[in-house]
């Protein structure tokens, strides 16, 4: 096990082998190699499967046989004296990260070959793959920031092809882009953190600049003391905020859903989100000097959270519901990260990964199997589904496992997760923190939330009569969507919501084409996906259920391996209470079974109420629906913001640099319109323009 | 010994007397390969030079070669080369080899054109290895003819236009070089640079030929306000000749202002070096902002080169030698991923027929191999870690975060200006990807039946750039082990000649550290 300590730099080497060889392939035999699915395919999986298995081993290392922390680095880069060195660390969270990467990436990379079956473009997604795979890992052994910064910014680069992966689509097109863009204004924060930490420190090591920071605050060497400690520690955290979608950078994360949905539960949900986690944890010991921050750090995953979810409660994409829910899921990580709960962060980052990518891929499937019985537009859009269980029966199950185990229902694994962050802040408020009591009611208010909005989808999508094939529901989306309400009372089998007759029966009218146009095509029923799909499903359910099981509050394993180095822990070690957490669970679990009641209360016993409370509370509900209104926000101020700066700054250019220049070189000379006679392009008047010039300057040195 | 560097220099140009009698058939085969082949030899000379006989922990000359020209006057044929113009001329080399490779389709008078590439070939290296002020003033303005000549007759619309401004601004401006070569020569009685950089000059002195020679290769690096001719310069020259003027012409100002500038008056580079910092953030911010708003491809990109010129300006303006160290880095790396993407853009222009971003579009579907070649040399230069790049721009920050030169508020400021540059960068290149390549083909202005993948010549180009843009990228100390023992040197003498406190006279005084500067062992104690 010593020997896979010491190899831990092959696995991101596997992957990345992998991603050579196809990525070359297409580059210089482009048909040849596009052709080549099996081998592309296998070779990816093949060695992603050899970086789980090695992961595993290193896991075993950690966990059970319980090594020491081994770090090998060697010099990059040199100047003068200063050196910058490179290399990788394996510790208990670097192995706990490599097994959730690699294990999430082997299944998702399985799934891709029933998803991306149809895709002309299938070689190239597994390229993509296996380099996101590779730079991922590379991240998660980083002993250093700035190696840290160089994986962070690659994943971003992959994250931001694999959304432009179907590059002829608009929405791709601009989602990319505003991913790597808003992550850059993140990483531009981190890059001046980490340079204001190094010119304080001289260090990049990750243990080394907190003790030097305290040392040196300690003994008032720092320009500025707290205050720049705190404003360093934030900039570093702006990295964080951006990579794990936390308020206000967040933006990107639900466009990022233009991607194919294997990229959203492998990078958008299971691994590259969770990375800014995984950086907060690294960087634990620096925040934790700076109580500041760590209030900020909180306040920020709280609001997120909430924010995330209530934009959740009225999408009606299947994808952008998950996606906003991720956005949740990461604000309770973090949260529980300000709030010093650094166990539970990690946490629940490891169960959420397994039970988020399970939910994504699941959609992937439903997906998958619209676009065959609906058109391309209607595909991802819950109001067209409904009844797929019939259909789909491993989808639905394991979709339904996932949304018990986000719900926090016990004893599925994201009860345990989500209740040790609850259990923090609930403490942490007792303890006489009264923010944190704030954080602990908006927390739970999300764990509400959460079971509504994720029961709603499984509903919506599984349960009830199928829709895909009733024109009129097809004609109220469109007729909905048009109105800006895009929730409507779709007919639900015989039982016909109450105001839902009135757009049915209007929307009979209009339909002729609109049906004749689909009867036209060759669309069939829904049906369950290959084994290549539902084969990840079942096998990550298993996590799904049972994980939680290493985190028990009374027997925590995992916080036994997972914990921040000694000399850091934020506060002692806390004695397990049963009424403590009787009533932090009892509460929770109480807003769960709430929230799944009344999901099932609006979308399957009354479905025309939704649409009617919508109506009522219309400016609530447009706030949720338009996400707060940020999209629209960043839009005027940044986007127009900044063409309307750059033009400015072009026509400054070309009118006045350009025009003063030119005329000051010139005028005297030429009267304005110097060049137009120059044309002519007479040598013997450059010449004299030359020998004049010398003349005089050489005259004008002279008399110093 | 064989007289590498004259060789070297003047190869090329005794070459191409060759070409008048060559076959123009078949397009100029003839007179391609030949040009080819010289340029070649010419490049693996730079590399047997390098490899046999450059010590790279020797901080001075090397392979020096002085014969008296015309005593009279005590012009010398000086040549000679150290850490500052090995990386440089070997990167003029590789840089012209493949300028040579894309000027594959160049058929209109092709005799004239070979003969010019090969004539700036010399004009090039030249400027990188003489060692004396007039010789290099003459190369200098060797080069700027066949500059003038490629443009005015291979250009676009505009070519006589830009031409002529490109060479009245560089011509114009290069007249300084040869007034502070003679009032240096007053002074010293030498035009050789390396006893000229052995002198202690008068401080007045110094504040003036430092003006000077900023100025004029201000114009070539560029800096803002004396840009402007750069962007109608590239925005008409045909690929081949973007590649060079992006690759080497503009490394030779920040090259120049590396070895006059800061070599010869360490005070006076000290009492500008605020200065320089600050036009090296308007270079980045400014051009990046303008890059953004710039609707024409060749501009777009000529912009975005202006942007990362001004890290070469920070670098240099931090007195460190992590900084000065970066921007000789910069201007490799830039010089490789600069002449990477003229290239495609040239390849790009070749299948769409126009420049005007706006009628571009969905090109991707047709041509994957372009495509995937213009995003890895697009993500090359917005820094993506893993190419050079980013190396580079890292030191420099890293090299101004860590100075000792300055004040904290200076130095915060300055970090968090240049950073913007990190958030602007994507923007524009990111747009550009996009508006060219993303969506569905605009069939309005592009043809379907134009849009042929890359050829096995171009794939090979670029492949040549990438490799090292990532060599460098993943293991830096490969390439700045060729220079650092000259840059560092540079910066510590330069530390230990100043005088103490001459920065109080500033009228910018304040952004310094009061304690500025150091004395050398206190320096080496530093952790």
């Amino acid at each position: 096990m010593e020997l896979a300590y010491q190899l831990a730099w092959l696995i991101p080497l596997y992957p990345l082998l992998a991603a050579t060889i196809v990525g070359l392939g297409l580059v210089f035999f482009k048909e040849g190699m596009a052709r080549q699915r099996v081998f592309a395919a296998g070779l990816s999986i093949g060695l992603i499967g050899v970086a789980l298995l090695h992961s595993l081993v290193i896991a075993a290392g950690a966990f059970v046989a319980h090594l020491k922390p081994f770090t090998w680095t060697a010099v990059w880069a040199q100047a003068g004296t200063f050196t910058l060195s490179m290399g990788y660390v394996v510790d208990n969270l670097a192995a706990l990260m490599l097994v959730i990467v690699t294990s999430v990436a082997f299944l998702v990379m399985i799934y891709s070959h029933g998803y991306m079956d149809h895709d002309p473009s299938y070689v190239r997604f597994f390229a993509y793959l296996s380099l996101f795979s590779s730079s991922m890992l590379g991240l998660v052994i980083s002993p250093n920031l700035v190696q840290v910064y160089i994986f962070w910014e690659l994943v971003g680069m992959c994250s931001y092809l694999l959304i432009g992966f179907w590059f002829y689509k608009k929405g791709a097109a601009d989602a990319c882009q505003k991913a790597f863009v808003v992550n850059r204004v993140g990483d531009f924060g981190l890059l001046l953190g980490i340079l204001g930490l190094f010119a304080i420190t001289q260090s990049f090591e990750f243990n080394t600049i907190a003790e030097v920071l305290r040392e040196r605050l300690t003994a008032g060497e720092i320009f500025g003391g707290a205050l720049t400690v705190t404003i360093l520690s934030i900039l570093v955290f702006l990295g964080p905020m951006s990579k794990s979608a936390q308020f206000p950078l967040h933006v990107w994360l639900p466009d990022a859903m233009e991607g194919p949905t294997p990229i959203s539960a492998l990078i958008h949900a299971a691994t590259m989100v969770a990375a800014g986690v995984f950086l907060t944890a690294r960087m634990f010991p620096v925040f934790v000097g700076s109580p500041e921050t760590m209030g900020f750090i909180a306040w920020i995953g709280g609001i997120t959270a909430v924010v995330g979810a209530t934009i959740a409660l009225t999408q009606m994409d299947i994808k952008k519901g998950l996606a906003y829910s991720t956005m949740s899921q990461l604000g309770y990580m973090i949260l529980a990260m300000g709030l010093g709960a650094y166990g539970a962060g990690l946490f629940h980052l490891m169960t959420h990964a397994f039970f988020k990518a399970m939910l994504f891929l699941g959609s992937g499937s439903v997906i998958h199997s619209m676009e065959g019985a609906v058109p391309a537009k209607y595909a991802q859009d819950m109001r067209a589904m409904g009844g797929l269980r019939k259909f789909m029966p491993i989808t639905s199950a394991t979709f339904f496992i996932g949304c018990l185990a986000i719900s926090g229902i016990p004893p599925l694994s994201g009860f345990w997760s989500k209740d040790e962050i609850l259990a923090a802040a609930y403490l942490a408020g007792v303890e006489g923190n009264t923010s944190a009591i704030l954080l602990y009611l908006m927390a739970a208010a999300t764990a509400f939330m959460t079971a509504f909005y994720m029961f709603r989808m499984y509903f919506m999508t599984f349960e009830g009569e199928f829709r895909g094939n009733k024109p009129e529901v097809l004609a109220g989306m469109d007729q909905a969507d048009a109105q800006g309400m895009p929730i409507f009372a779709y007919p639900q089998g015989a039982s016909f919501g109450p105001g839902a007759m009135h757009t049915a029966e209007l929307d009979h009218g209009q339909d002729g084409h609109d049906d004749h146009g689909h009867g036209g095509h060759d669309f069939h029923e829904p049906h369950e996906s290959t084994w290549a799909m539902t084969l990840p499903l079942v096998v990550l359910a298993v996590p799904s259920v049972l994980i939680g099981f290493v985190g028990l509050p009374w027997a925590n394993l995992f916080e036994e391996s997972i914990h921040p180095p000694e000399e850091f822990v934020a506060h002692g070690e806390h004695v397990f209470e049963l009424n403590e957490f009787l009533l932090v669970a009892g509460v929770s679990t109480a807003l769960s079974v709430i929230g799944i009641a009344l999901a099932y209360y609006l979308y399957r016993l009354n479905p025309g109420l939704p649409a009617q409370l919508a109506a009522k509370v219309q400016p609530l509900y447009q706030f949720s629906l338009r996400k707060w209104y940020m999209d629209d926000l960043y839009e005027v101020l940044f986007v127009q913001g900044s063409r309307t700066v750059a033009k400015a700054a072009l026509t400054n250019d070309q009118k006045v640099v350009d025009g003063v220049v030119n005329a000051s070189g010139f005028a005297t000379i030429f009267a304005g319109e110097g060049l137009k006679y120059l044309e002519s392009g007479r040598a013997q008047f450059y010449t004299l323009i030359v020998f004049s010039s010398v003349v005089v300057l050489v005259w004008l040195l002279g008399l110093l | 010994m064989f007289p590498w560097l004259s060789v070297i220099v003047l190869l090329p140009l005794v070459a191409s007397v060759v070409i008048p009698f060559l076959s123009e058939k078949d397009g100029g085969k003839q007179i391609k390969w030949f040009t080819l082949v010289v340029s070649l030899v010419d490049f693996l000379l730079m590399v047997a030079a390098f490899y046999l006989y450059y010590d790279p922990t020797n901080p001075g000359m090397q392979l020096v070669e002085r014969y008296v020209w015309i005593p009279q006057i005590g012009l010398e044929w000086s040549v000679g080369v150290d850490g500052l113009a090995m990386p440089l001329l070997l990167l003029t080399g590789f840089i012209t080899t493949l300028a040579v490779l894309a000027s594959w389709p160049v058929t209109l008078r092709p005799k004239f054109f070979f003969f010019l590439m090969l004539a700036m070939l010399t004009g090039m290296a030249g400027v990188f290895l003489v060692q004396d002020m007039i010789l290099f003033f003459l190369f200098w303005e060797l080069e700027l003819i066949p500059v003038y000549l490629l443009l005015a007759i291979w250009g676009g619309y505009g070519r006589l236009y830009a031409a002529t401004k490109f060479i009245l601004y560089t011509a114009l401006s290069s007249l300084f070089i040869l007034a502070v070569a003679l009032a240096l020569y007053f002074q010293a009685g030498t035009f050789n640079m390396v006893e000229l950089s052995n002198q202690v000059y008068p401080f007045e002195l110094q504040i003036l030929c430092f003006i000077g020679l900023f100025i004029a290769y201000a114009v070539k690096l560029p800096v803002f306000p004396f840009h402007t001719w750069l962007p109608d310069a590239h925005g008409e020259a045909t690929a081949p000749v973007h590649m060079l003027l992006a690759g080497i012409l503009l490394k030779m100002g920040g090259y120049a202002l590396i070895r006059m500038n800061v070599g010869f008056f360490p005070d006076a580079t000290q009492y500008f070096a605020p200065v320089l910092i600050g036009l090296g953030i308007i270079n980045i911010i400014y051009a990046a902002l303008t890059s953004f708003a710039q609707g024409n491809l060749k501009r777009k990109i000529a912009y975005s080169s202006i942007s990362h010129m001004g890290f070469v300006l920070i670098g240099i303006g931090s007195l460190t030698e992590i900084g000065m160290s970066g921007a000789m880095l910069q201007m490799v790396s830039h010089g490789l991923i600069g002449a990477s993407l003229f290239f495609l853009v040239g390849a790009t222009y070749d299948r769409t027929h126009t420049l005007i971003l706006k009628r571009m579009g969905g090109i991707a579907q047709k041509m994957p191999r372009i495509f995937a070649m213009f995003t890895a040399c697009s993500f090359a230069s917005l820094a993506l870690p893993g190419m050079s790049g980013f190396v580079a721009e890292l030191m420099i920050f890293v090299g101004m975060a860590t100075s000792d030169a300055y004040s904290t508020e200076f130095k915060t400021v300055v970090v968090l200006l240049a950073a913007i540059g990190v958030i602007l960068t994507p923007i524009y290149l990111l747009s550009m990807l996009r508006e060219i390549f993303y969506t569905k083909i605009n069939h309005e202005f592009i043809h379907e039946e134009d849009l042929i993948d890359a050829e096995p010549r171009e794939v090979f180009v670029i492949a040549a750039l990438l490799v090292p843009i990532f060599g460098i990228g993943l293991y830096p100390k490969l390439t700045t082990d060729l220079y650092d023992a000259t840059t560092t040197a540079l910066v510590q003498t330069n530390r230990a000649r100043l005088e103490p406190n001459a920065q109080q006279t500033t009228p910018w005084r304040l952004v310094y550290s009061p304690n500025y500067p150091n004395k050398p062992e206190q320096v080496s104690q530093k952790p």
